[in-house]
């Protein structure tokens, strides 16, 4: 009796739109998700069904292990794993550096921190065909050591500016004292700044993982058979769709797993990552 | 004999030692660009370098097939500029921005209002909608071609049980409903993004001004026309210039979902470069025609990266 009031209650105070709202995103959030994962586990037999077939009475694996082995899934899985690792290590120790350096010292001023923030906004599609060609001459094409110098400067405006925010943080008192006993400012950078910094190193990390984890456009045109990333499988699929509706969802899977989960660990930086560091969440 | 290899031995590492004293000493005089050097020479290779490399690439005749490069001058642009599909696709463009942006803030600003009180449930809410900002756009076109598909999808056969009558609309392949399919797709994975934005900015608004209005005798509709609006109104700005430039650049959806077709009626600009650079290997009039679209949005790109220099400054 009290809990129903109690319902009642909280519906009237935040109202029926505000509720309707809400529930209605939330469907339309879960939904494609939901039939993606239960699509990845029917029977090929299930797709052509009407009408659709909600959840499989037998469901199957088959098309994870297809994905994987019989499209090179698992080469893709390998490969955005290698390069994003390197990536994201390269990144932020590249970003760290530099955001050290913009604080403490104020190098470059105003001009260089407007030239590294707008390598951001730079549209891949512009600097995707000069970097091709040269990559072409310089046998960078199709490696992942390609792949991870183009993903490090795509991710440098972030890391740079996610410890540019961390390090204002960071009381120069600190640095100050090592001075004193003679560290250097190297020490003081090394011993007493970086460690200080490590919740946003790892917070700048994730995000950085994530961006490399879900591009698709570099390299779907910098690389071909050898150094193709987990996105790049999914242009296999789509020459003979239709078929292949397992198969394309089961990958979808394995590849959201991880950036999800990084997302999730990271949400409570999640507007300071998404504003390149400009809104304090 | 010893003593002598033992004194050499010595002054040797003396001199090292000095050495390397010097360097330290020289390496802590010039901290600040030691830090900076390694970011700035690879962004300077990467990017710079190659757009440098792109201006003299769009003004010759760069082919792999035909020998030579030789200097056209403005021909590469004005073959661009001479596209209908060029243009077209310029068209599209506009029309996908505007249409994925403006959608995106009516809708995410709705929902960041609707979450900003707290109430049981609120963080998991919040936890599942910003599942598509971790998702590879190239994904989302692959679930958004999955539920679209005609005639397996789920979304007619949806539609058709709400209207109680059979719908067989081609989303990929008919217009508009492609153009509707796109975006849907876009709106899916960015709306939470202006949502979680508007979200912090909501906080950042002083109670007391509220309340200061409720005293005043302020119904609810004047308080969101008079205080919240244009306190909220930097993030607004800020959220929806970071869409406008991620929208301009759309392409993976289209990949996926449309392949540019029919015909070329979803070329987007980015489709139209990809296609006349990597798929016809027009590299000179993909270049000159990158550089032109790179002019058009540097404006944007401008305005934004100013203002987000100027939060971190505030």
């Amino acid at each position: 009796m009290t809990r129903k009031r109690g319902l009642w209650f909280r519906w009237r105070r935040y109202g029926i739109g505000r509720t309707a709202l809400i529930g209605l995103f939330l469907l339309f959030v879960l939904f494609p998700l939901y039939w993606v994962a239960v699509t990845s586990i029917k029977p090929s037999s299930d797709y052509l069904a009407m009408p659709p077939v909600w959840f499989p009475a037998h469901p199957t694996i088959v098309h994870y292990v297809a994905a994987l082995f019989a499209y090179r899934g698992l080469e893709g899985l390998l490969n955005s794993l290698v390069v994003a690792v390197a990536t994201t290590l390269l990144s932020v120790a590249l970003g760290t550096c530099m955001g050290y350096s913009m604080v403490r010292f104020g190098t470059g001023g105003r001009d260089l921190a407007f030239w590294v923030l707008s390598q951001r906004f730079l549209p891949p599609v512009a600097v995707v065909l000069p970097i091709f060609l040269l990559y072409r001459s310089y046998h960078l094409y199709d490696t992942r050591i390609g792949l991870v110098l183009v993903y490090t400067v795509m991710t440098l405006p972030l890391s740079v500016w996610m410890m540019y925010a961390y390090f204002r943080q960071v009381p120069r008192a600190l640095e100050e004292a090592a001075l004193v006993d003679g560290c250097g400012w190297w020490g003081a950078f090394w011993r007493i700044a970086v460690p200080l910094a490590v919740p946003g190193i790892i917070a700048a990390a994730a995000f950085a993982f994530i961006g490399v984890w879900t591009e698709f456009f570099f390299a779907l045109n910098l690389t071909s058979r050898n150094a193709f990333t987990l996105p790049t499988v999914f242009r296999s699929f789509l020459s003979f769709q239709g078929a292949q509706y397992g198969e394309s969802s089961a990958l979808a899977v394995i590849s959201l797993v991880p950036s999800i989960a990084l997302g999730m660990l990271v949400q409570k930086h999640l507007v300071r990552g998404l504003t390149l560091g400009a809104v304090r969440g | 004999m010893r003593g002598g290899i033992g004194a050499r031995g010595l002054a040797g590492q003396r001199a090292r030692r000095e050495e390397r004293s010097a360097l330290a000493a020289w390496s802590e005089r010039h901290i600040n660009w030691l830090l900076v050097a390694p970011a700035v020479l690879l962004i300077l290779a990467i990017t710079v370098y190659p757009l440098g490399y792109s201006v003299w690439v769009a003004f010759v005749n760069f082919d792999f097939l035909i020998p030579g490069h030789a200097f056209v001058g403005f021909g590469n642009f004005a073959a661009v500029l001479n596209d209908p599909v060029a243009l077209h696709s310029v068209v599209v463009t506009a029309v996908f921005t505007v249409a994925d942006v403006g959608l995106e803030f009516v809708l995410g600003l709705a929902l960041a209002l609707a979450l900003e009180t707290k109430f049981r449930g609120r963080g998991i809410l919040m936890a599942i909608f910003v599942v598509p900002l971790f998702i590879a756009p190239v994904i989302v076109g692959q679930f958004w071609s999955l539920l679209l598909q005609r005639p397996f999808g789920p979304v007619d056969y949806i539609l058709s049980v709400i209207i109680r009558h059979p719908v067989t609309i081609s989303w990929l392949t008919e217009f508009p409903w492609d153009f509707i399919g796109v975006i849907l797709a876009d709106i899916w994975q960015w709306t939470s993004f202006v949502m979680v934005i508007l979200l912090a900015g909501l906080a950042g608004i002083p109670a007391e001004l509220h309340e200061a209005a409720a005293i005043d005798g302020a119904g609810s509709w004047q308080g969101f026309r008079f205080i919240t609006l244009p306190q909220l109104l930097p993030m607004i700005l800020l959220a929806v210039t970071f869409r406008l430039l991620g929208a301009v650049n759309l392409f993976d959806t289209i990949f996926m979902m449309t392949g540019g077709g029919p015909g070329t009626s979803t070329y987007t600009t980015a489709y139209y470069l990809y296609q006349t650079g990597f798929q016809e290997f027009h590299l000179s009039e993909a270049t000159a025609g990158s550089w032109l679209f790179l002019i058009l949005v540097s404006a944007a790109i401008f305005i934004l990266v100013r203002r987000l220099l100027k939060v971190e400054e505030a």
